[in-house]
């Protein structure tokens, strides 16, 4: 069974319906505005290269307007807002975002004598291959341990990719319409506003 | 990028850096030097408004410990505040169907997370505002197995409880009653109890019933579970008609309906009905006390303004985590050297796999279906025991977890996202037992309100580890047989539970079978932390149970005095 794609177009229908709290509409409504984003926290030059790592941890060649999720991430670290904690063994979240994507750019330096920024879409993921794989070069990481600040990065990457209305809507996700609550809920049982494969 | 002190990196919404209160001050400064019953208060008056007068009773926390109690004393006629550290939020308006969104609903101060198996705090287990942990809980209230309180007694590991199942079960039937709790007609773990469910179980989702089916394949007992999430329009005493579940599948990030029994529709309007007060936004940094080492009062911070609340007896509600660290923080019952210690997590290993059908596991009540049968598995090379359990999940709960565990990324990542719609899970909650390296501390690390951070170290240790591989098994072959491809595993610890466990003896334990503390005549500790052992069942409907029994023995104990 390949992954299933869902018709685009849903999820955007949907939050301008009356299937959708007013509460969800003013949550995921503002996610759709691509207005230019200017980095609070990071550097233009650090915040370039999250946004170089976050397009290769979720490349999205068919959009025109990718999914942004570097804002996201600058966002929380300048308001310091957290999720109610953090491994021990990691240093606090400013900081090993500042080693981490300083680690990645060693990396780069190492395995191509180039910053990360400059490489080639095959050479990133090679760099970001030895990050996931715990043996990417780079003296920061003495100071990080690798596989805890790559699964932090890649769980916050992912919660905001996957908040994002659009990504919803790739996944076949309409649990925001939910007003008139779900009646049909038992395998292959579907309402009428629960979008259907397309292939 | 900033260059910052390090200690500055950590500051979370940085409001009032400074400690504003001598005593607190004092604590911070010198660890060492104050003595348990320290009439600092009388040597140094606060300069701090007294804005209410003595009230009977203060109560730290709204959640499924204190609220229950809340009702209970002020129905008994008593003057009763509860301190809230989170706001008051009117779901039906407020909570929207968008897990980001209701990042709110969670205690967010962070926490650090040590040992071998770090615990995950925030919307993993730690909720926050009027109604606590309940705002997010899963509504899931099975009962405490008999078996499960005198762990010791039957495997010679673990701690027993105080007292059996008997004090409890009063509780839970009056529980299942009022909250209105959804489940089937006769139990097949436990057929002869006196009163079965008030409500039918709720509507198995696709989870659910692919459990079933394979289960019964297997030769596994299932039922519906229990849920406190009404299947029926529902009355209940101080508040009118509370309205039936829609199958939202929203429960762990908030009921818009009031449809699951958090304590903001339940017990709170209950209390305040009867004239307690619940403070909101409220957020307790000391407890005081007179020369004797009684409690006199307690000074919290209110929108930024420092007050005071004296009380004549203190019910410290705050959770696993925060009671002892507000104990440790104003160095209170600390006499028995347990406060911080035997800290416990549920193993919640979860088994996920892709199914044919399309599933769509946002819909329905998340744990539809339970099985039993694994509380004291016969070919167990392990002490106590675990429940089964189906799951429903919520799109970025479940992508967050994933990519934790499978480390996917780029387009596989994406691609394997897309089969969200044919997936569901399962998952138990097992026994963990107490041990030695796994407890909480303050760390050196601050706070935004200056405060040390809590540290807490847990370690799986073996038992909890031979548990996991033991239902790890089962659960592939449930899938299996259910039809799943591509199975896999997330190891996960819920709730917080121990740190200032209830005994026999001031020795070793922080509070009595009544829940009162050993070292203070006028403390009483109602929350996880108090659970001698973890249980193999989900701790709402037990901490509740044992919050009207503290309130009952707090109430008798007061009739004697009295008389």
């Amino acid at each position: 069974m390949a992954s299933p794609h869902y018709p685009e177009g849903t999820v955007r229908a949907l939050l301008q319906s009356d299937l959708v709290t007013e509460a969800t509409r003013a949550a995921l409504l503002p996610r759709l505005d691509t207005v230019p984003y200017t980095p609070q926290f990071f550097d233009d030059n650090t915040f370039e290269l999250l946004r170089a790592v976050a397009a290769r941890i979720y490349p999205q060649p068919e959009r025109t307007e990718p999914i942004e999720l570097a804002p996201v991430v600058d966002k929380r670290l300048a308001e310091g807002d957290s999720d109610g904690w953090r491994y021990d063994a990691m240093p606090p979240d400013r900081e090993a975002y500042r080693l981490g994507l300083g680690g990645i750019n060693q990396a780069a330096q190492a395995l191509f004598q180039q910053p990360f920024v400059a490489l080639s879409e095959a050479q990133q993921d090679q760099v970001i291959g030895t990050v996931a794989n715990g043996t990417a070069p780079g003296e920061n990481w003495q100071q990080l341990p690798i596989d805890r600040f790559f699964e932090e990065l890649l769980a916050e990457l992912t919660e905001a990719y996957y908040s994002h209305p659009l990504a919803q809507e790739e996944i076949g996700y309409v649990g925001m319409a939910d007003v008139p609550g779900w009646q049909r809920i038992e395998p292959n049982q579907l309402e009428d506003r629960e979008p259907k494969p397309v292939n | 990028m900033p260059d910052e002190e390090v200690l500055e990196e950590g500051v979370l919404n940085p409001v009032q850096p400074e400690i504003q209160d001598p005593l607190l001050k004092s604590i911070l400064a010198e660890n060492e030097a104050l003595p348990t019953q320290a009439p600092v208060e009388l040597e140094q008056p606060a300069p701090l408004p007294d804005p209410v007068d003595e009230v009977d009773c203060v109560v730290i926390g709204t959640g499924a410990g204190g609220a229950p109690l809340l009702a209970r004393l002020a129905m008994a006629g008593l003057k009763v505040v509860a301190l809230e550290a989170g706001p008051r939020r009117d779901p039906t308006k407020t909570y929207a169907t968008d897990e980001k969104a209701q990042h709110f609903l969670f205690w967010n101060d962070e926490r650090l997370s040590a040992g071998q198996t770090p615990v995950a705090f925030g919307n993993n287990n730690s909720g926050t505002g009027v109604g606590g942990s309940t705002l997010h809980y899963t509504a899931y209230t099975p009962r405490a197995p008999r078996g499960d309180l005198r762990l010791f007694t039957d495997f010679g590991k673990g701690v027993d409880w105080p007292f059996g199942i008997e004090e409890l079960e009063p509780y839970y039937e009056e529980l299942e009653h009022f909250l209105g709790v959804s489940g089937p007609a006769s139990y097949p773990w436990d057929p002869n109890r006196r009163k079965s469910y008030p409500l039918a179980p709720l509507p198995l989702n696709g989870a659910a019933l692919l459990m079933q089916k394979a289960c019964a394949q297997l030769g596994i007992t299932t039922s519906p579970a229990a849920n406190a999430a009404l299947s029926a329009r529902y009355y209940q005493e101080g508040i009118g008609w509370r309205e039936a579940c829609t199958n939202r599948g929203f429960c762990q990030a908030g009921c818009n309906r009031g449809a699951k029994a958090s304590m903001d529709v339940t017990f709170l309007p209950l209390a305040e009905s009867y004239g307690a007060e619940i403070r909101a936004d409220a957020f307790v940094t000391e407890i005081e006390r007179d020369a004797k080492g009684r409690v006199t009062a307690v000074v919290y911070t209110q929108h930024g303004e420092q007050k005071r609340q004296r009380c004549r007896h203190l019910f410290l509600c705050a959770g696993a985590v925060e009671t002892p660290r507000l104990l440790l923080l104003n160095e209170l019952a600390l006499t028995s050297g347990q406060v911080g210690k035997n800290f416990m997590a549920h193993p919640g290993l979860q088994v996920w796999g892709t199914f044919e059908e399309d599933i769509r596991p946002y819909k329905g009540i998340p744990g539809g279906l339970i099985s039993e049968d694994t509380h004291r598995p016969k070919d167990a090379d392990f002490a106590g025991g675990y429940l089964l359990q189906s799951i429903g999940v919520m799109p970025v709960t479940f992508a967050s977890q994933m990519a934790r565990r499978r480390k996917l990324w780029g387009q596989p990542l994406r691609d394997y996202m897309r089969s969200y719609n044919h997936t569901a899970g399962i998952n138990i909650l097992g026994d963990c037992l107490p041990h030695e390296n796994n407890f909480l501390e303050l760390a050196e690390e601050k706070d935004a309100r200056g405060l040390p951070k809590p540290r807490v170290h847990f370690t799986a240790q073996e038992n909890e580890q031979r548990m996991n591989a033991h239902a790890e098994r089962i659960m592939r072959q449930v899938w299996e047989a259910a039809g799943a491809r591509d199975i896999w595993a997330f190891e996960r610890y819920a709730h917080t539970i121990g740190t200032a466990r209830m005994g026999l003896s001031g020795d070793d334990a922080v509070v009595n079978a009544d829940g009162r503390a050993f070292d203070v005549p006028n403390l009483y500790i109602c929350d996880n932390s108090v659970f001698p052992s973890a249980l193999s069942v989900n701790p709402a409907l037990t901490l509740m149970a044992l919050s009207l029994r503290t309130a009952d023995k707090f109430l008798a104990a007061q009739q004697r005095l009295d008389g």
